[in-house]
């Protein structure tokens, strides 16, 4: 708001990480603006790596709201994504064997194969699940919560590996549509819009065709899905619901004491974060049009850890920050394969992925764009202009780890 | 197969998960959070052995099946994989300033680390110790009971490398220390112990054993990058049973989990001949207790224990 009326007044209330974030981002956005013109990186993958980073994101979200917001700590992302992604592509993929398990039931058969029905199915799923794993979890101590719900995940990934006659096992699922199809005019968008061609540069023509028209559609559809649970998040967070979560991750006696029901409102938080992780699954699906155990495998959230501890815990921007920074991992180890060094990309992930982690923890355990102004309404910090806001001791006393 | 061959197995594994367990154990009592390294300092273990056996050979004779070159073998895989502990502690835990919290996270991104070095020398696919597979032991076959004389090395070595912890801990002045410090940390410290010392041979003592767990496990099964981090949850399982922080308890837990690990196609035996009603329930059990869930059983049971006793069966009072 204020970044659009006084430019150069915003810039200069930037704190110096958020410059340095800044800076990096529109010299990493530059750099792949000029790859795009050159032909060096094709317009329709790059559409599909700003799809994933948008999933990253919203995966991010769904951890935010529980570790950021709650402080629980939730190592089952992967089963809550997984359970959202194949929720959605069993119900929409064509050689789906719900098809033959719906046979003869009302109205579901005809049902099969929406992708918006599709949606609803894998939050619901999630949500089943988010109660299932929170129940016994939620009461643990931090510690002990992390090792059940990397069980609990483990469980899942075994169920979704060995029960082929619903999942198909270890081959995956085939076959999904986007997730436009059938719709009136956005399902056959793609195939109405021309073929273009554009010449920036001579002689490397960038080609915008139907593939290019259907990866926008996605892009579209993830940046929808990351506004809304953004604005959603941010509401929460400021809401006194969320200032109740607030307490309870820092003093949760404290909560008890004021006569909150911890429990509930962990699991609220729990349930919540589930369903955006869900939605991250959802748009998977739909994104990559295959699903496989493989996705479910515990580095899946890992990834959204290492999205939301870079970023700062709590800081839905450096969510962001962090997924954009996990899609360049994920995909910069595959391109710097094919083209500069012959390292097996997985290692080479799980390597950076690790770095990343320990030197987070290292330098800045508190994230590199903490939350600040974002938590609390604008006008406390435009009022008083203290930078000792109300939250701020709280947030140190979680962040610092003054127990040592 | 019968129950006492099923019975066998589950002693040759559970004697894998208590070397495991006893050293994630200790390290979450005296450096105080959950190491999801653990896993992957068994990998160390294993595959410095691997390496070292084939420098060394097999250096002419053999014991219980096992060349003399194993066993070396064996003790540089112990040593390397303390080392990388203790050198992860000094350079990255120790100049850490976060809570436990922190240091768990920590933890996980040195597990990936120690992972991706290992496949990236290494590779992703399985190897093997260049050892003669060897045949079950004749006499005991005819009582359904099919080890190899590797299994009983593996059984005897964590015995002893058990029995050698118990003796530490309960007579020498370390042990003492280290008992002290789990207890409390602070008046371990005003009461003259260095405690900086004694959580370095915590850390030593912890990955060693690990690292042993890794060189046996590789023995039993098969090498791989993944290993230890497939066997950290199975360990986590025991510790939590036994009760986080209680060294006896983590044994008492291994060997639970070993065995109920191992039993699992004894169970789904006894699953198919019980007369279980309504007939889907029957069914549904008759395929979540089978082979493919071992692991996922064992996780099911750590809720459980969380559930029913937060502090394990060994556990103390507080948490």
């Amino acid at each position: 708001m204020s970044a659009l009326t006084d430019p150069r007044g915003a810039v200069e209330e930037l704190t110096r990480p958020e410059g340095w974030v800044l800076g990096v981002s529109v010299a990493f956005l530059l750099f792949l603006f000029v790859a795009l013109l050159t032909g060096a990186l094709g317009p329709t993958y790059f559409l599909f790596l700003v799809g994933l980073a948008g999933m990253y994101a919203l995966l991010s979200f769904g951890l935010n709201s529980q570790w950021g917001f709650a402080g629980l700590i939730n190592f089952s992302v992967a089963a809550f994504f997984g359970v959202g992604a194949y929720g959605a592509a069993l119900f929409t993929a064509s050689g789906s064997p719900l098809a033959e398990l719906f046979e003869g039931v009302p109205l579901i058969p005809s049902l099969l194969g929406l992708p918006v029905v599709g949606l609803v199915v894998g939050l619901a799923v999630a949500f089943v699940l988010a109660i299932l794993i929170g129940i016994p979890t939620l009461r643990l101590r931090a510690d002990y919560l992390a090792i059940a719900s990397l069980g609990l995940a483990e469980v899942v990934r075994l169920i979704v590996l060995n029960e082929r006659w619903l999942t198909n096992g270890s081959a995956g699922v085939r076959g999904i549509p986007g997730f436009f199809a059938g719709w009136p005019v956005l399902g056959t968008f793609p195939e109405a819009m021309p073929g273009l061609r554009l010449e920036v540069i001579p002689g490397s023509p960038v080609l915008l065709e139907t593939a290019f028209w259907r990866a926008s559609l996605n892009v579209l559809l993830v940046l929808a899905f990351a506004g809304g649970v953004y604005f959603v998040l941010r509401r929460a967070h400021r809401s006194p619901w969320g200032r109740v979560l607030r307490t309870i991750r820092s003093d949760e006696d404290l909560a008890r004491a004021l006569g909150k029901d911890t429990y509930s409102f962990k699991m609220q938080s729990f349930v919540l974060g589930s369903l955006v992780m869900a939605l991250a699954g959802v748009f998977y699906t739909h994104l990559n049009l295959y699903v496989g155990p493989g996705d479910l495998d515990p580095i899946t959230t890992f990834y959204a850890w290492v999205a939301v501890i870079l970023g700062g815990s709590g800081s839905n921007r450096g969510a962001l920050f962090g997924g954009i920074v996990i899609v360049t991992i994920r995909e910069g180890t595959r391109f710097l394969n094919d083209v500069a060094l012959p390292i097996d990309p997985a290692p080479l992930r799980l390597l950076l992925i690790g770095v990343v982690i320990i030197a987070v923890m290292r330098y800045r355990p508190q994230g590199v764009l903490p939350p600040q102004r974002e938590l609390i309404w604008p006008s406390a910090v435009d009022g008083g202009g203290a930078p000792e806001s109300p939250d701020s001791g709280v947030r140190e006393r979680k962040g610092g780890g003054g127990d040592e | 197969m019968t129950v006492i061959g099923y019975l066998a197995n589950g002693l040759v594994f559970s004697s894998i998960i208590v070397l495991g367990s006893i050293g994630l154990s200790l390290v979450y009592s005296i450096a105080d959070f959950a190491n999801f390294a653990h896993g992957d300092t068994m990998t160390i273990g294993a595959y410095t052995a691997l390496v070292t056996f084939g420098v060394v050979g097999g250096l002419g004779g053999a014991v219980l099946g096992l060349p003399y070159g194993f066993f070396l073998a064996l003790v540089v895989g112990i040593a390397a994989a303390a080392v990388v502990a203790v050198v992860t502690e000094r350079v990255i835990y120790e100049p850490l300033d976060v809570d436990s919290i922190g240091l768990l996270i920590t933890s996980i991104g040195i597990a990936f680390v120690y992972r991706a070095l290992i496949q990236i020398r290494f590779g992703s696919d399985f190897t093997r110790f260049d050892i003669q597979p060897l045949r079950p032991i004749e006499s005991l076959v005819p009582y359904g009971v099919r080890v190899t004389l590797h299994d009983v090395a593996i059984v005897a070595s964590a015995a002893v490398l058990v029995v050698g912890l118990h003796v530490l801990l309960q007579y020498t002045d370390l042990g003492r220390k280290m008992r002290a410090m789990a207890d409390n940390p602070d008046l371990a410290r005003v009461s003259g112990i260095r405690t900086r010392r004694v959580k370095l041979w915590t850390w030593v003592i912890g990955a060693g054993l690990a690292g042993a767990g890794g060189v046996f496990l590789g023995l039993f099964n098969q090498l791989s990058p993944r290993m230890g981090f497939n066997l950290l949850l199975v360990i986590f399982a025991a510790v939590i049973l036994g009760g986080i922080g209680s060294v006896y308890g983590a044994m008492a837990g291994g060997f639970l989990i070993g065995m109920i690990n191992q039993l699992t196609p004894f169970f789904s035996d006894v699953v198919e001949a019980l007369p279980i009603w309504p007939g889907w329930l029957a069914s549904l059990l008759e395929s979540l207790v089978s082979i493919e869930y071992a692991n996922a059983i064992a996780f099911v049971i750590m809720v459980a224990v969380l559930l029913v006793r937060p502090n394990g069966i060994a556990g103390e009072g507080a948490t």
